[in-house]
């Protein structure tokens, strides 16, 4: 049976006729995968995160060394987490979307399994010392050669089933996956493979345009796709404006890709280079207000249910942090902004906001909500979610203010040539022990959001919805 | 081997390739009525197909 019955009031006031059986057994592997990753690789973070503390923490075990464990947490968190599990959430998502099942159940399986080879083959090249040494890619090329032979396989499967939809318009959500996977190709190939062949500088602005847009053109698109659509689908609210969510995406689509040399302002590149990364930087202001102002419309009259719904708390919340770091971006692309908190503690302060405050509370919200309906169940424990939702704000805050305040104060530091640069690493002790605690708490709410997921789904058969 | 003027040229033809793709896109979404009187019409979507998953019966 392919289509079933179902009567249902919507906000458009059609009562639908007849509705698509999906499976999802590619979107339950997808995230059961990365929720696991989440925990794993969770583990890692607060070590390393400990080992800013005390230093000399698990000896010179060389598989234990931090040079070997940040790479892994960095790839661990983006591709073993965040990335799987947005592409979990769009197996859910784009076949609803279109209105039909998706093209191949069995496809996107193998993709499900070739990502866990992936993953599990980043873990031991890592640990073991081999690395590309390059930020965000640091995976071997026999792994980045199968990614791509994945984001192939996980492409077609989406654009073969949006080629078979059944509305001739496509939902905004449709666009930004269509961008992301575009997108990613085009990114992840420059950063991983066009960098082989490049040195020294143009090296550098290569493997910078590639970090950037790791986050501006995988991660953002994705993370804005799930939360157009969750943010609709878990309030009962149709979205604000389906013509203001184009002029952001395609705002979005022109401006991103160009901010990636922001990274090296004052550094040995052209100044009319630097100036353009700056120009459009700030331009990026133009899509994320645009994005966030159709969200915070989207929830008029609204705002009561988050209150209740612990999908909207982290979506809402992921709102807010998308919108604050999205301040931060363009503002510390000024030169004089720049001059003080480039390389300093700062930054990772900055990309944690937007890769756990904003797109991973995206990810957590869509997951909370689909849980419960790919397994026909109800979630284990709603007071559980609530505890890791108040786990993930709070770690979440300390880490994020602690760092953006520790970088300032560092970046005065280095301004300042007669502190010896060993008194601007002492300074910073205090700083990185509230990051250690922070972490504590966060892992926290991993944990609690694991256990819940899987108490959930191994529940599901008793607890029928 | 110097890879910097081949790099160079082919950043040229990923600019003009994807910029290219870009405004065939943004003109056809004008065309397809995505900016037209029926723009907010695709936002109902989200509704329109039940979430809850199954398998299939045989």
């Amino acid at each position: 049976m392919e289509e079933q019955q179902v009567i249902e009031s919507t906000p458009s006031g059609v009562r639908t006729a007849t509705t698509t059986v999906h499976t999802d057994a590619t979107c339950k592997w997808f995230l059961i995968s990365s929720v696991s990753y989440f925990f794993i690789v969770g583990i890692i973070a607060v070590t390393i995160a400990a080992k800013f503390v005390w230093p000399e923490l698990l000896g010179t075990v060389s598989i234990l060394t931090y040079g070997r464990l940040r790479p892994l947490h960095v790839n661990g968190m983006l591709f073993g987490w965040l990335l799987a599990c947005d592409m979990g959430l769009t197996y859910y998502i784009i076949p609803r979307l279109c209105g039909v099942k998706l093209w191949s159940e069995k496809l996107g399986l193998a993709t499900a399994a070739l990502w866990n080879v992936i993953i599990l083959g980043a873990v031991v090249e890592l640990l073991a010392g081999h690395t590309q040494g390059l930020e965000y890619a640091e995976l071997p090329t026999w792994l980045d050669v199968l990614v791509v032979i994945a984001w192939v396989m996980f492409g077609t499967n989406i654009i073969m089933t949006v080629a078979n939809r059944k509305y001739e318009q496509m939902y905004v959500s449709i666009w930004y996956t269509m961008g992301t996977i575009l997108w990613t190709a085009f990114v992840y190939i420059t950063g991983n493979f066009a960098t082989m062949f490049t040195t020294g500088v143009n090296q550098a602005n290569l493997n910078w345009m590639y970090v950037h847009n790791a986050v501006g053109l995988i991660f953002t698109p994705v993370g804005l796709a799930i939360a157009y659509y969750f943010i609709p689908r878990a309030s009962n609210a149709p979205l604000h404006s389906h013509k203001l969510s184009m002029i952001g995406f395609w705002s979005l689509a022109f401006v991103y890709v160009w901010t990636g040399a922001h990274h090296m302002l004052h550094g040995p590149i052209s100044q009319w280079l630097q100036t353009i990364a700056i120009a459009f930087s700030v331009m990026l202001l133009i899509p994320v207000w645009s994005v966030v102002y159709n969200f915070f419309a989207t929830m008029k009259g609204q705002w009561y249910q988050v209150r209740d719904n612990v999908s909207l708390k982290f979506l809402m919340s992921g709102v807010v942090f998308y919108l604050l770091t999205c301040f931060q971006g363009p503002m510390h692309s000024l030169r004089t902004v720049n001059a003080i908190v480039s390389k300093t503690d700062w930054i990772p302060g900055h990309a944690h906001m937007a890769l756990l405050g904003c797109f991973s509370f995206f990810a957590i919200a869509g997951t909370y909500h689909v849980l419960p309906r790919i397994f026909n169940t109800k979630l284990y424990s709603d007071t559980l979610a609530n505890w890791s939702y108040w786990f993930f704000m709070i770690g979440g805050l300390g880490f994020f203010v602690t760092l953006w305040l520790g970088g300032f104060w560092q970046g005065w530091q280095w301004n300042n040539p007669s502190i010896p640069f060993i008194d601007t690493v002492i300074a910073l002790k205090p700083i990185w022990l509230v990051r250690f605690f922070s972490g504590i708490i966060m892992f926290c709410g991993i944990t609690a959001f694991l256990y819940n997921f899987m108490a959930t789904i191994l529940n599901a058969k008793e607890n029928k919805a | 081997m110097d890879y910097t003027y081949p790099s160079v040229f082919f950043s040229y033809f990923l600019f003009f390739l994807f910029l290219g793709g870009g405004i065939f896109f943004c003109v056809r979404s004008w065309k397809r009525g995505y900016w037209g009187p029926d723009q907010e019409k695709a936002k109902y979507h989200v509704f329109e197909e039940g979430e809850i998953s199954q398998w299939p019966q045989k």
